[in-house]
């Protein structure tokens, strides 16, 4: 059997890149904490060896206490690599050595991989490569992943991996091992086993042989007297001061006079001030560049120039072949009539989404792998907390506007579920895509520039209240804004690159059926009439109500489908001169607020739940009409 | 300022068991005999019968309960002997396995006004080491007071001040773990780099971005 090697390491600080490198395999790579939420797992081959490495999420340490951090221990105990190959940040080299401490405890082989060594040279850090080798008695080595300076280097030392033969004097030491004598014989991780259990950790009492554990327990709690929080302190203090011992030995800081360019970049995108000045710069940059361009101009010639001229007529003439009858007719309904999979799905997914999404990823590598979006959180973090979300809830909102779908996915990123779903509600009643909005303010600047002032008041004002309600009635708890900001960097293009298409893949993996799925839907609803149905039923709120043409129905409807349809429907009906200025800005609102689209709906019920995602479905157009008639009412008087 | 009270045996007696009643009360553990047993053990013999007769102690149904009288002493030999474990901790930088002796031997000696003088001192802490509560006193209610607190909260301190960490104060285990593996260890030094829109601190080569609220949890001795 092949030996097994796991990459363990703090957060960001380069795992990935070093994994991707190596086994020439692709995770997701980004510069920020918590790109890597699963394990991710490749082959590499030195000399005439075999291994099996393991990509981990990046983890602060070993200690219980956070959910994300017990996958890493998890696999260490379960899988019980033969050898783990420790990730650095040679900057943070002390954050490194606690939890090189901690490993050392499971008396696995280990080798230590110092990344990162351009920055550590640029903020004037030393480190004796060779004094830390004799004093944690493990192979060590030095690189810069992101150029693949020194990569190579890592397959020469692993085969060399040793046991640590670091000596962490603990003063709790004869307690640990009372235990560790006890389940000596029985398990090979007694010692990290024995500190776990003294610290109070409850998730590891399963790891104790079943033979043991009346035993062990008993001990334990005889030992520590309830006293577990001290007692995980202890130890915590113990490795501090022996790491603060180490760093004197092997490290020099010479102080640099000047910042580098990138670190006062970085740190003017924290500036209350100018933070504010570069987020609206960026959020203009990323209009012009996603909504307008590739939203208006290259997916209006995909669908021109390729979809209407070329491969619709040649669909069409395939499925002419076919000839006439009841079950072709249908057949051919199905695939291209109105509703059909070659006419509304197929062009959907590639003309219409493909190239937003591919611009928008494109545009998204580039602020993640700058560092920007954690700056970014910080800026906004006092409005986001109004709402009972934290500045982490940034990320998803930001990529909401690119797409509402791919927005839903990334709220896994909070901590609660009461965050998760507030951010998921916000997401489907206020922020439109970029192709929606495009459309939405190209309709409003026909009216007037106040009309575009009153529906963002319209819309940022539903944000706040609607947050404002979820925050008092979500149950749950919001959490406290604590993050890591990374250093600035120029991104890789190479993997940008690699990660757009990443993307690429799991986006026709998993939304292009659904989009066929829905068409299908559709279809059928078209068959059995209900669509008109629904607009019969609809005309008197859309009417009466909203005051607007029975027309805009239908533009509703569609807009389920896809947001920026419905929008594009009342654009249509604006340009002809069916629609006044207060019913173009009642519509404009009304749609944006509107249910989320097929798609992020079906997100929605992914993530959280059919019966969840009905009621917020309900509430949002509830809220959407509503809100709509009031507007109308307001506007009217004056 | 009264600085030292000395007191007979047997009124340190008295004290150490309302105080370890006190604790126990506080953890709903209200069982007569169980808690008489602890103290007669732990402080003297005859220590349940003193109590009950100096009516620091009532016995009701099984139950034990304090007189205010009881209480009162009880509450403040706690806040004394917690103080005092902080001061060994955090400015005397003791080893954690001795801070329990000693303040057990000091706890007796402090007079209230002296233990309000440490707890402003100390920047009125809200917990032990232990992570247990400290009870206020009357210096936590009106901040007024002459003495400079040299342990502050990092939301007290200037920009671009460099101070060390000395404790972060939380009962919630998951924060505590986050800022200590963050790099938020007691002992380091860290420079605070702006206050607004959040918390920016600088530990070693690290910025962490921090919410107001979390930076209260945060001391520091400049």
């Amino acid at each position: 059997m092949s030996k097994s090697i796991a990459f363990v390491g703090n957060p960001n600080v380069g795992k990935s890149v070093i994994f991707n490198k190596l086994t020439g395999q692709y995770a997701v790579v980004s510069n920020y904490a918590g790109t890597t939420v699963d394990v991710t797992r490749g082959n590499i081959t030195i000399g005439s060896e075999q291994y099996q490495v393991v990509d981990t999420p990046g983890t602060y340490s070993l200690m219980p206490l956070s959910e994300d951090e017990q996958v890493t221990r998890d696999l260490i105990i379960k899988e019980k690599p033969n050898i783990i190959v420790q990730v650095c940040d040679m900057k943070n080299i002390e954050r490194s050595l606690h939890l090189f401490c901690e490993l050392a405890l499971f008396k696995i082989p280990m080798v230590l991989v110092l990344n990162m060594r351009d920055e550590a040279i640029q903020s004037g850090i030393r480190i004796n490569i060779k004094k830390l080798t004799e004093i944690l008695g493990v192979p060590i080595t030095c690189c810069t992943a992101t150029t693949g300076d020194g990569v190579s280097d890592i397959l020469k030392i692993i085969p060399q991996a040793t046991v640590s033969n670091l000596n962490i004097e603990y003063k709790n030491n004869k307690d640990i091992l009372t235990i560790e004598n006890v389940l000596k014989d029985k398990t090979s991780i007694a010692k990290a086993l024995s500190v776990y259990l003294l610290s109070g950790d409850k998730d590891i009492k399963q790891y104790v042989p079943q033979k043991l554990q009346e035993k062990v327990f008993r001990l334990v709690s005889d030992t520590v007297k309830n006293e577990y929080k001290m007692f995980a302190a202890q130890i915590f203090h113990d490795n501090n001061e022996t790491i603060l011992k180490i760093v004197s030995e092997v490290k020099k800081i010479k102080h640099r006079k000047h910042k580098s360019v990138m670190e006062k970049l970085g740190n003017i995108c924290l500036h209350p001030f100018w933070g504010t000045i570069i987020m609206l710069f960026i959020i203009f940059i990323m209009y012009e560049f996603i909504g307008v361009f590739v939203a208006g101009v290259v997916v209006d010639w995909i669908q021109t120039k390729v979809f209407e001229e070329l491969i619709n007529p040649f669909i069409a003439n395939c499925f002419d072949y076919l000839g006439t009858g009841p079950v072709v007719n249908f057949i051919k309904d199905l695939f291209v009539g109105q509703y059909g999979i070659f006419t509304m799905a197929i062009p959907y997914a590639f003309a219409i989404i493909f190239p937003i999404v591919i611009a928008f990823f494109s545009f998204f590598g580039i602020l993640e792998d700058s560092g920007y979006l954690p700056r970014l959180s910080v800026i906004l973090n006092r409005l986001f907390s109004l709402v009972g979300l934290n500045g982490k809830a940034v990320l998803p909102m930001v990529l909401g506007v690119g797409c509402g779908t791919m927005a839903v996915l990334s709220s896994r990123i909070l901590e609660t579920k009461k965050e998760r779903m507030i951010v998921v509600i916000l997401l489907s009643l206020s922020i439109p895509c970029s192709a929606q909005l495009g459309i939405i303010l190209a309709m409003l600047s026909s009216v007037s520039y106040k009309a575009t002032i009153v529906w963002l008041l319209c819309i940022l004002f539903s944000l706040f209240l609607v947050g404002k309600i979820l925050d008092f009635y979500v149950k749950g708890e919001s959490t406290n804004f604590i993050i890591e900001i990374p250093k600035m960097r120029i991104p890789s293009i190479i993997n940008i690159l690699s990660k757009v298409k990443m993307r690429l893949v799991w986006y026709m993996k998993e939304v292009v059926p659904l989009f066929i799925l829905a068409t299908v839907g559709l279809f059928f609803m078209d068959k059995i009439h209900l669509l008109t149905t629904l607009e019969r039923w609809f005309s008197p709120i859309v009417v009466k109500f909203l005051g607007l043409p029975v027309e805009t129905t239908s533009t509703f409807i569609m807009g389920f489908l896809r947001r920026d349809y419905g929008a594009s429907g009342i654009y249509t009906l604006a340009q002809d001169g069916l629609l006044s200025g207060t019913q173009i800005l009642v519509s404009a609102v009304v749609i944006t607020l509107f249910v989320p689209c097929l798609a992020q709906s079906l997100m929605v019920i992914k993530e959280h739940g059919i019966k969840i995602a009905s009621i917020v479905f309900v509430a949002i157009t509830t809220y959407a009409v509503l809100f709509g008639g009031l507007l109308r009412f307001l506007l009217s008087g004056f | 300022m009264t600085i030292n009270v000395h007191k007979s045996k047997e009124n340190i007696d008295i004290e150490e068991a309302l105080g370890v009643i006190w604790t126990s009360l506080q953890r709903n553990e209200d069982d007569f005999e169980k808690v008489s047993e602890t103290i007669e053990k732990g402080v003297s013999k005859n220590i349940t019968n003193i109590l009950l007769e100096k009516n620091f102690i009532i016995k009701e149904k099984n139950k034990i309960k304090l007189t205010d009288a009881g209480e009162d002493l009880g509450k403040q030999l706690t806040r004394r002997h917690r103080l005092t474990e902080r001061l060994l901790a955090d400015v005397l930088d003791f080893n954690r396995q001795d801070i329990e002796k000693i303040a057990c031997d000091l706890e007796h000696n402090l007079s209230t006004d002296l233990a309000d003088s440490i707890c402003t001192l100390l920047g009125h802490p809200k917990q032990c080491p232990h992570g247990n509560p400290i009870p206020e006193g009357n210096c936590c209610k009106n901040s007024s007071s002459k003495i400079e607190s040299i342990v502050v909260p990092l939301s007290k301190i200037d920009i671009a001040e460099e101070v060390t960490l000395s404790y972060i104060v939380t009962t919630n285990h998951d924060y505590m773990h986050k800022l200590l593996s963050i790099g938020l260890v007691p002992g380091t030094k860290l420079k605070l780099h702006q206050k607004f829109p959040t918390y920016i601190v600088k530990v070693n080569e690290t910025q962490i971005a921090l919410d107001g609220e979390v930076a209260n949890l945060i001391y520091v001795r400049k």
